[in-house]
């Protein structure tokens, strides 16, 4: 019996490496519509439609036939589709040839590519884009902290 | 919507991803990240080991490896297996739960899947055959 039960604890941990390993980017086909919020680790595809908001720490790529209606942060983000909304990025942003934006950019880095098209505001100064981000803020109470034991 | 299609792409919700919301659409899906909310699919599902899912579920098949509160509804079939857990009730054509599974909830079953899938095949062809049936007496 122990021996069956360590074999089978071994089968499970070899098939989630497999999983893990597979499944860090997730891929949301030309068929699936989301309405609501998308948040945490990992890259997303997205070719369909999301009527809500993206909240995530990696690369969002909205490819071609795709739709977004509303708010997309991620560290990267490039966009081939059509986006009603606005985009803010920690790194930086590409617009490509088929992309449609109408509404707000805050990126630090930024490319268009000719053909895109751009209807709205970008902005891609330092304020913005920590504003944009909470975690740049959390850094900042840290040193607080340490000074207040030294003066005593 | 374009519900007779048959779902030609698999989309995947990977592990740290989660999502809060209404998931529809022609689609197969995989999870293994975790759902809130709602998922209506004509195609099918696979809720892999890390798989959560708080929602009711709607697909063709489903197949449960990771964890489901919530009720679930497949046209064909519902696939629980050894590793899979579903809190809430079930209905379905046909079902499979394999041993070591939990399953806490009601089942029902869909008498045939050719109904609740609408037009299918099948009961047009049943439809066609009556039509024949009543014009031969005359």
């Amino acid at each position: 019996m122990p021996l069956f039960g360590k074999k089978k604890k071994e089968n499970q941990s070899e098939r989630r490496q497999t999983a893990s390993s597979q499944n860090e980017t997730s891929y949301f086909g030309k068929n699936l519509m989301i309405k609501g919020r998308v948040s945490g680790n990992g890259n997303i595809i997205i070719l369909g439609a999301l009527n809500g908001e993206f909240d995530l720490r990696g690369r969002v790529k909205i490819a071609q036939p795709a739709k977004i209606k509303g708010e997309v942060k991620a560290d990267v983000i490039s966009v081939n589709g059509s986006v009603q909304g606005s985009l803010a990025a920690k790194e930086r942003i590409h617009l490509d040839q088929t992309a449609r934006i109408e509404g707000q950019i805050i990126t630090p880095r930024l490319s268009i590519s000719e053909g895109a098209s751009f209807d709205g505001e970008i902005t891609m100064s330092d304020r913005s884009s920590k504003l944009s981000r909470p975690d740049a803020a959390d850094s900042a109470p840290a040193p607080q902290n340490t000074t207040a034991p030294t003066k005593k | 919507m374009q519900k007779d299609k048959t779902a030609d792409s698999t989309s995947l919700l990977s592990k740290n991803v989660r999502i809060e919301g209404e998931i529809q659409g022609p689609e197969n899906l995989h999870v293994e990240g975790y759902i809130k909310g709602a998922i209506v699919l004509s195609g099918d599902i696979f809720i892999g080991n890390t798989g959560i899912l708080e929602a009711d579920v709607e697909a063709k098949n489903i197949v449960i490896q990771g964890e489901v509160a919530g009720n679930v509804k497949a046209h064909q079939q519902l696939e629980i297996h050894p590793t899979g857990k579903l809190i809430g009730d079930c209905s379905a054509a046909s079902i499979d739960i394999k041993e070591g599974a939990v399953f806490e909830g009601r089942s029902n079953m869909i008498k045939s899947p050719e109904a609740s899938a609408g037009h299918s095949p099948a009961q047009t062809s049943i439809t066609a055959a009556q039509n024949q049936k009543q014009q031969q007496p005359k």
